[in-house]
């Protein structure tokens, strides 16, 4: 009974190596962040590849990979995220603000930043605050 | 023939046909690619080497197998460490 629970498992892990090698592939070079994309279905492999492990009876290494595996996958999307991403699309850097003027709760950027610096000048000039400083004198 | 000698051969021919899906993925024009198809080969050959290990009855293929794994993580997550540079 257990060798076909373990025949099952493999295959499943097989099956699931070929569809992510199938996916890896079918992506066509112009795909809209693509890297992030084939990183995505890498856990896909990742995650067969731990069903493999408990079909071969090695829990150890299943847990240990099952665990490992995310660090490695974020650790490559933040490096090109923070490097190669940022160079190949500058246009990610840049975001376009689409703002209807009369909706009634949502308003534009600039509009709020130019209302915040003229609260800000207003509250310079107003005299309602004042600072005071109390001198010490420790000879005394 | 048994059913389980049949399916670690399975398993086998798809880890060879990831490893060669990855190669390709990895002539990408990003190194973030090559990265990611390293460390994918890198695994399936660990993998790869528990499915004969275990087949044949060697066990220090176990033991090597671990050690890719292990390396292979602490590898990846360095280079990646390399290429992001430091933040701003």
């Amino acid at each position: 009974m257990i060798e076909y629970i373990q025949s099952a498992l493999l295959l499943i892990a097989a099956f699931l190596m070929i569809v992510s090698a199938i996916g890896l592939l079918s992506l066509s070079k112009d795909t809209k962040h693509i890297v992030y994309a084939r990183i995505h279905i890498v856990g896909l492999f990742d995650i067969a590849c731990i069903i493999a492990m408990i079909g071969l009876g090695q829990y150890l290494l299943a847990g240990i990979y099952f665990i490992l595996a995310p660090f490695t996958a974020h650790a490559i999307a933040n490096a090109y995220w923070k490097k190669e991403d940022k160079e190949i699309n500058v246009d990610l850097m840049t975001v376009e603000e689409e703002v209807d003027e009369n909706h009634p709760f949502i308003h534009p950027k600039a509009k709020i930043q130019a209302l915040e610096s003229e609260n800000s000048e207003k509250l310079k000039v107003d005299e309602r605050f004042s600072v005071t400083t109390i001198e010490i004198d420790e000879g005394e | 023939m048994d059913i389980l000698f049949i399916s670690k051969y399975i398993v086998l021919i798809a880890l060879v046909i990831m490893m060669l899906a990855a190669l390709r993925a990895s002539a990408y024009k990003s190194t973030s690619m090559g990265l990611l198809g390293s460390s994918v080969v890198v695994t399936a050959f660990a993998v790869g080497l528990l499915v004969v290990g275990g087949q044949y009855n060697i066990q220090f293929y176990r033991d090597i197998s671990l050690a890719l794994m292990f390396f292979g993580f602490v590898g990846t997550i360095a280079f990646a460490v390399t290429l992001g540079g430091e933040d701003k």
